[in-house]
């Protein structure tokens, strides 16, 4: 009975030993992209491309970045890989994940809702959401949609909650639906009392996506589509709602435990897939005209524009990052090169940045496809950040 | 490197099975279903991340009805698209034992735990990320666990038992300077017999 009982047990352990997957392989035409995202001779073209370069080789799998200005137009550039184990290179028009960049999404297109006289961002939201809807969650009642714009409505941010990081953690193909988002936030104390100060929050974005498809009766990305996509000509952009994986998107790694051994998190879900707080799919080049279309066309009015700007800053300060003030989906930060309007967005595996510096009116994006652990110092640290902004901008 | 040292893991296992150090003292054995969650919030997780772990007690001592015990046991994880792990683990157990053959089980536990990933890792060399995996990762596994036991023949000071345990762990270090610590849970359906009486 012995010997058996070694015997079996001995043959689960080999089992389940040789069980390591290997990440798919994809010829190059799955990654095929032929946009051209480049105007030709950009004067600085030799120093942006040294830049990726060296970012890339401190330990990014790859990296895309557009700079725009007015006086050379676009200039897009990437290096590294699009997927490691298929050993393709990445190219400037490859598609992304671009995560929370979305909030700007949402609030242009709450402000661009406004114009259109559905809504006023003085509006409690209870006048769109269900008592239902928002249960439990501390402070709503009283919120107006301006508040959860700015984030200063107080009201907890489900992805601070550890039920919740070590549950997403636990089913990392989960889809988490809006409600169950919103149930990790139910019952928490709101941060402050509303309007008395700000502090980031993802519910109040997902309770913004439910607003939209409220006064729009649509689901809240394909407003987007027709709002944004579509008419400024976002080729590159979607949503992830419909199609988690689209073909092409390049794969997407995480440093879980910082020591630069990266695994393939293209397939995890994330928690914001399906929610108006993440889940952008688009690239380095679409993120940058549509940041420069925001600020220097006419996607919003004059009025509406200002009026995403209201700055507020937190009552805590802002630590050892930038000096940075809240605005409506939008963030004001204080560079050594003067002011620039920015947000940035995590995925797991993917980050992006997009940043608009009025004084100097250069546009600067780029994205990465990996993050957490050691990675995020090489390009999403206030360190990496002035490198490219002193790059772009410096003398 | 990955494959030697899990083979080491296994040779260091099948020795421990197959000595006589087993030989007159009960088996213990249990499967587990391992989840990432704060203790005592949730019960049974999905999807089921399998577990497998087999030990001894030694005999410590019995006072009133406690009993209180040293154990010892090694175990596979398998924490599906994330790690696997294999581990050892040293334990110091109280039991209550009631007079109906049920026993009211608590252990406190320190162990050593090495992690790989489940998936194809990319190593950086320093310029650039080639497909290799690393050696796994080192941690300490501090636990509790509760649970119920029950003697299928409560007269039989070897009975068999079964028992059910809820198992709460902490894998440090985990991310250093990201994440310090990971909270997991095993959830444990088990046996403990005597194969030589």
């Amino acid at each position: 009975m012995y010997k058996k009982l070694e015997i079996t047990i001995m043959l689960v352990v080999l089992a389940l030993m040789i069980s390591c997957e290997q990440d798919l392989t994809f010829p190059e035409s799955y990654y095929d992209c032929n946009e051209l995202v480049n105007s030709p001779n950009h004067p600085k073209e030799d120093e942006y491309s040294n830049l990726i370069s060296e970012i890339v080789g401190s330990g990014v799998p790859g990296m895309m970045l557009t700079i725009h200005n007015n006086q050379n137009g676009y200039w897009s550039g990437a290096q590294g890989f699009a997927d490691l184990s298929s050993g393709i290179r990445l190219s400037p028009c490859n598609i992304t994940r671009v995560g929370s960049t979305v909030k700007t999404f949402t609030a242009v297109t709450i402000l661009m809702l406004q114009e259109e006289g559905l809504l006023d961002l003085d509006d409690q939201i209870t006048d769109y959401l269900s008592n239902n809807q928002i249960k439990g969650l501390e402070n709503a009642k009283e919120s107006t949609i301006k508040q959860l714009l700015l984030h200063s409505s107080g009201i907890y941010n489900y992805i601070q909650s550890l039920k919740f990081q070590t549950a997403s953690l636990n089913d990392l193909t989960k889809s988490w639906g809006p409600d169950e988002l919103l149930e990790q936030a139910r019952g928490k104390d709101a941060y402050f009392a509303p309007g008395t100060d700000v502090l980031y929050s993802n519910t109040g974005y997902v309770l913004l996506g439910m607003i939209i498809e409220k006064v729009t009766g649509k689901p809240f990305y394909e407003v987007f589509e027709e709002k944004l996509f579509i008419p400024y000509d976002l080729t590159f952009t979607q949503f992830a709602a419909t199609d988690p994986v689209p073909d092409g998107i390049i794969r997407g790694y995480v440093d879980l435990y910082s020591n630069l051994n990266l695994i393939n998190a293209t397939y995890y879900s994330g928690w914001d897939y399906y929610t108006a707080d993440g889940g952008l799919i688009s690239n380095a080049y679409d993120l940058n005209k549509f940041m420069t279309n925001l600020f220097q066309g006419d996607i919003l009015s004059q009025e509406s524009l200002k009026e995403m700007m209201t700055w507020v800053a937190p009552k805590d300060g802002y630590g050892d990052g930038f000096q940075t003030f809240y605005g409506m989906g939008i963030f004001r930060i204080e560079t050594d090169f003067g002011t620039a309007y920015m947000h940035s967005g995590d995925a797991i595996g993917y980050f992006a940045s997009m940043a608009y510096f009025p004084k100097q009116d250069v546009t600067i994006t780029w994205a990465v496809n990996g993050n957490y652990g050691k990675v995020d110092e090489f390009t999403q640290s206030k360190a990496a950040m002035e490198k490219i902004y002193g790059t772009v901008l410096g003398e | 490197m990955k494959y030697f040292s899990l083979q080491l893991y296994v040779a260091v296992f099948l020795l421990l099975l197959s000595s006589n150090l087993f030989a007159q003292q009960p088996i213990t054995i249990s499967v587990f279903n391992e989840a990432t969650t704060i203790p005592f919030t949730t019960f049974l997780n999905t999807p089921m991340h399998p577990g497998l772990q087999i030990g001894t007690e030694f005999e410590g001592k019995m006072k009133n009805h406690f009993r209180i015990y040293p154990a010892v046991s090694v175990g596979y994880l398998f924490h599906r698209n994330l790690f696997q792990g294999l581990y050892a683990n040293a334990e110091f157990g109280v039991d209550y034992k009631t007079g109906a053959g049920i026993n009211i089980k608590t252990k406190i536990g320190l162990g050593y735990l090495h992690t790989f990933a489940t998936q194809q890792e990319f190593q950086f060399n320093g310029t650039s990320y080639e497909n290799k995996g690393d050696r796994g990762n080192a941690r300490i596994m501090p636990s509790l666990t509760i649970g119920l036991g029950y003697d299928l023949h409560k007269n039989d000071p070897q009975s068999t038992e079964i028992f059910f345990l809820y198992q709460s762990w902490i894998e440090y270090p985990y991310s250093p300077g990201f994440i310090p610590l990971m909270s997991h849970t095993n959830v444990h359906l088990g046996t403990k017999f005597y194969p030589i009486k």
